[in-house]
């Protein structure tokens, strides 16, 4: 980055009256002072995620094969149509959405009333504080490795345990369930994500103002209108922000996926990403597999700008 | 909102400028700047790079690493190295390395692979620089390694589909089908199945591979080598066996190859269909296990082969050099050595089995025997779609594994699937 | 949250089926790499306690020493790949809290978008990229890879962050005569250091995790990760169960000590800035 000589310099003459100048310049500098800030950043993501985004979008109306791919053939819209033309695709996408909407309903959930427990005063709190994140730090491809070995059909510990309590996932275990494949790939994820929240939240707890609650009880507010009235003002943007971390990161989630179960039994657990990776390595289709990819950021723009409005107006109604 | 318009459309247009500058320099591609070099005068000094799926292999890997050591100590020229591709995403992570460019500079790669490979000329032609005759190369492998014409590898292993069993659950080997299913539900008691095979969408490869012996067993083929031939009659026979077998309950469902082959090593599976590769891992897991291995048991005399072929990668800086290792790979006395790594498979050229390894081994000359009745398991005819052709049928098989539909149903829409697939 | 009373023995019991859950599996891939064959295939009875009598297939794995050399390959991708995103971070992140200017929202809005974008659908064309300026091959490249996917999230940690310092505090900075630079670095990062520490780890994992690029992207096996390390003992013939849970468990132990130790920072600072914020 060539530093243009001068431009934040000639803001920082001081105002004699400050304060009608703060509402025009905000922080000071020349107009060009932002932009100096967003250069290394921006310029950095365009040739690392942009350009080749914008290649993605050129492939997905060719036929591109991954042995050739810059062999192209302007095929059209034929791809989305024969991709939008597939029923399977149609179970993929269903599938996406519910692994999305339960990984973050179920990780903000339960990540949620961990917090609340590990709020309270209790021996040995620092230790758990500390302890229940393990999950979160373990790498995806060693949890996917026990998680498979903990569910195999025949000598995992919690297939055993299952039919020791009476649910018998059938002689194929969990994970070749076409029933039950999702809820055991969404169990493992969970388990990992669920940590993450409640650190976040537990932090964001630590800006309940307890005169705040103190008063509430004072005025004879139960528990529950407590926690509504005070500290769930507290957490609601903390709550939006780690549920849009969660929506972004279950839609790519891809290694653990991948190792567990390929996206199998019958498709049961081919998300958007399993579904565009196996079109793109294992078809070596590039063109079907960048014209899922296309659907996928479609989804994704509808989820960012959806999740922008509802907090638009969860700001102006409050 | 404190710029004006004319300075967002100067900055924006820069951005725009430069984007398009780093479009274009990515956009335009280089080709391999490999020069052909002047083979005459040997190979230039080189460190070259080697993907086997075997180099990750407890029981074969170490094997394979010593024999490419001594390689390296013959000579002071070449030195190869193992690359590094695990061998769960092996397939994917060669080609796409290859298709942009790069990649090892000598690749073991299963059949489907190769033949994708091949016909979209990633691969280097080895017409003049592999002298077939003098190698004693052996044909039946040999002549799946070029296509139109022109040869692309050799052979590296070629390990033919048997049934291992267990001599102490199984004193017996089945003769028929029928002893075979008899022998899999006697065999099944507790924590000891009768059998085992692959059967879940993550091995889909090992699906295909597993299924390959049942079809070839019951007289049917993929194809007639101009036509897919996938819901003919006797393709869905093969596949109803592979059917009955799952359902009788005498498999350990739902498990994986890794899992399964240590219990076979550990005497809990009875029998399990598997390629002559595995006697090394086998004895390698298990050196008191005590097993055997004789002819599948089905009506028709014909199973699958893994036959995996070495190539040179059309993008590699040293192709001589490349060429170099594997022409000393290629000579009797590392055959043989070869050949002792890999176990019970054959290798590129005919090799003596040591008296050592047949008194450990005494089934070995039964194995080899299987060579001529091997087929490989591409679909004849169409090599360069097996790989999607595999994808279609064993999605369908086991959709009617899990009860969704009937073999025939399964196989008819595998057929229709495939047509589209090959546009016939 | 001191009102809702719930007995102390009931949280600590409660606590500690919370913590089961959480630790089990690790636990579990411990006991697992310590069994020896015929107690993982034997579906009659199980041990739950480890085999200590087989501790050493830990101090196999690690002689070994290309399980030291994965690891280290990792810490370095993963360290740098936490520098550069905090470095890029950090301006971009106070620019978009500090400056209204044409574009922001855009900007905003792609951070989030980018955040999105799975490995898998941009790693042939990224690979492209890679060749062109010769970053194949290299830890530095992957750095760059992972960069590019960690960015984005740390940019939006990091002006919430900043977002939440009074604005009067660099008001009064500048008021003395500081320029942007000067604010920034003096009066805004301290300040927001623990929300840069929790960006820091998740910049970390991300790089610490990532497969698909450091497969492809890396030839040599001396600059392999450790993800891809681990995921080379699944065998096509044969996978020893016990030496991946060891290998895996070794690859887990170094990303726990670090989040463990990390997050005093993060857990500590974040609360005393949420208070003031």
């Amino acid at each position: 980055m060539a530093r243009s000589p001068g431009p934040a310099g000639e803001s920082v003459s001081i105002p004699s009256s400050p304060l009608p100048q703060r509402r025009r310049r905000r922080a000071a500098g020349s107009p060009w002072t932002p932009y100096l800030f967003l250069a290394p950043a921006v310029l950095y993501l365009v040739i690392f995620q942009l350009v080749p985004l914008l290649q993605e979008v050129w492939l997905s109306f060719t036929k591109t094969t991954l042995l050739n791919p810059n062999f192209n053939v302007w095929v059209g819209a034929a791809n989305f149509q024969a991709v939008m033309a597939n029923p399977a695709f149609r179970q993929t996408l269903l599938t996406t959405l519910v692994y999305v909407t339960a990984c973050v309903v179920g990780s903000v959930g339960l990540g949620l009333l961990v917090a609340l427990l590990l709020n309270g005063r209790f021996p040995g709190r620092a230790v758990a504080r500390s302890l229940v994140t393990v999950p979160w730090a373990a790498p995806g491809i060693a949890v996917a490795l026990i998680a498979t070995w903990m569910f195999n059909p025949q000598f995992g510990i919690l297939t055993r345990t299952l039919r020791a309590v009476g649910i018998d996932p059938g002689p194929n275990g969990v994970l070749d369930n076409p029933r039950l494949a999702l809820a055991a790939v969404l169990a493992t994820t969970i388990w990992q994500l669920v940590p993450f929240v409640s650190v976040v939240l537990l932090s964001a707890l630590q800006g309940v103002p307890q005169e705040l609650v103190e008063a509430a009880q004072v005025d004879g507010a139960g528990r529950w209108m407590t926690f509504r009235v005070v500290t769930w003002q507290v957490l609601k943007p903390t709550i939006g922000l780690v549920a849009v971390l969660m929506t972004i990161w279950s839609l790519r989630r891809f290694e653990l996926i991948w190792l567990m179960t390929r996206g199998g039994p019958l498709g049961s657990t081919r998300t958007l990403v399993i579904d565009l990776y196996a079109q793109a390595f294992e078809s070596k289709q590039l063109g079907t597999a960048a014209a899922v990819g296309m659907v996928g950021i479609v989804i994704s723009l509808i989820v960012i700008i959806g999740a922008r409005l509802v907090a638009r107006a969860a700001a102006k109604e409050a | 909102m404190s710029l004006r318009p004319p300075r967002r459309g100067r900055s924006i247009s820069v951005l725009a400028a430069i984007a398009v500058g780093v479009t274009v320099l990515a956009a335009c591609s280089s080709g391999p700047s490999a020069s052909s070099g002047n083979s005459s005068a040997g190979p230039q000094p080189a460190t070259i790079t080697f993907a086997a799926s075997t180099l990750g292999d407890p029981g074969r890997g170490p094997g394979l690493q010593k024999l490419i050591d001594e390689y390296n100590a013959s000579q002071k020229v070449v030195t190869v190295q193992p690359a590094a591709v695990p061998y769960p995403t092996f397939g994917q992570t060669v080609l796409t390395q290859m298709g942009g460019g790069e990649g090892p500079d000598l690749v073991r790669f299963d059949m489907p692979e190769f033949a994708t490979a091949s016909s979209s000329g990633l691969l280097e032609p080895l017409d003049d620089k592999i002298d077939a005759a003098k190698l004693k190369l052996i044909p039946g492998p040999d002549k799946y390694l070029s296509v139109d014409g022109h040869r692309y590898g050799v052979v590296f292993e070629n390990a033919n589909y048997a049934m291992f069993y267990n001599k102490d659950l199984v004193p017996n080997p089945p003769k028929t089908f029928d002893e075979f299913v008899q022998t899999a539900k006697n065999t099944t008691k507790g924590d000891v199945y009768g059998l085992a095979f692959r059967q879940t969408q993550a091995e889909e490869a090992g699906v295909w591979q597993d299924i390959f012996n049942y079809v070839l067993g019951f007289g049917g083929d993929w194809s007639d080598g101009k036509k897919l031939t996938l819901d003919s009659p006797k393709v869905i026979e093969g596949l109803k066996a592979y059917q009955q077998l799952y359902d009788a309950n005498v498999i350990p469902k739902g498990a994986d190859a890794a899992t399964f082959r240590k219990m076979f090593a550990n005497g809990k599976v009875g029998m399990e269909l598997n390629n002559g590769g595995y006697v090394t891992a086998t004895s390698s897991a298990n050196a008191n296990l005590n097993f055997s291995v004789s002819r599948i048991p089905f009506p028709e005399k014909k199973q699958g082969t893994l036959l995996a072929p070495m190539v040179v990668n059309a993008n590699s800086k040293h192709k001589d050099a490349a060429l170099d290792f594997m022409n000393w790979l290629l000579q009797p006395a590392q055959q043989v050595k070869l050949q002792g790594v890999l176990g019970a498979s054959s290798v590129a050229s005919p090799t003596e089995r040591s008296a050592e390894s047949l008194k450990k081994f005494p089934f070995l000359p039964a194995l080899d025997e299987l060579t001529d009745s091997g087929v490989p398991q591409i679909v004849n005819g169409f090599g360069p779609q097996t790989a999607d052709i595999r994808h279609i049928v064993v999605t369908e098989v086991l959709a009617a594994l899990q009860g969704q539909q009937d073999m025939a149903t399964a196989m008819a829409k595998a057929q229709k699937q495939a047509e589209k697939l090959v546009g016939q | 949250m001191r009102q809702i009373r719930f007995g102390v023995t009931a949280r600590a019991l409660a606590v500690l089926v919370v913590l089961g859950l959480a630790i089990f599996p690790v636990y579990w891939m411990f006991v697992t790499a310590l069994a020896p064959d015929e107690e993982l295939f034997r579906s009659t009875s199980v041990n739950l306690l480890p085999d200590f009598s087989r501790f050493g297939i830990f101090g196999d794995a690690l002689a070994d020493g290309r399980v030291a050399r994965w690891l280290l390959n990792s810490v370095i991708v993963a360290g740098g790949t936490t520098a550069l995103s905090i470095g890029l971070g950090i301006p971009l992140g106070y620019a978009l809290s500090r400056f209204a200017f044409r574009g922001k929202a855009a900007v905003g809005l792609a951070l989030l978008f980018t955040q999105m974008l799975p490995e898998a659908l941009l790693v042939v064309p990224l690979f492209a990229v890679f060749r062109r300026f010769d970053l194949l091959n290299s830890l530095h490249g992957l750095i760059l890879a992972d960069t590019a996917f960690a960015l984005p999230v740390v940019a939006l940690i990091l002006k919430g962050a900043i977002d939440g310092v009074p604005r009067e505090l660099d008001e009064a900075a500048r008021v003395d005569g500081g320029r942007p630079p000067t604010v920034l670095a003096r009066i805004i990062l301290p300040l927001i250091a623990p929300a840069i520490a929790a960006a820091a780890v998740i910049a970390f994992f991300s790089a610490w995790n990532e497969y698909v690029f450091a497969v492809t992207f890396v030839f040599d096996k001396s600059l392999q990760p450790a993800s891809v390390g681990v995921a080379g003992f699944i065998g096509e013939q044969d996978t020893s169960i016990q030496s991946i849970m060891a290998v895996g468990l070794l690859f887990t132990l170094p990303a726990v000590v670090f989040y463990l130790f990390a997050q005093r920072y993060v857990v500590s600072g974040m609360t005393a800035g949420a208070v003031k914020g």
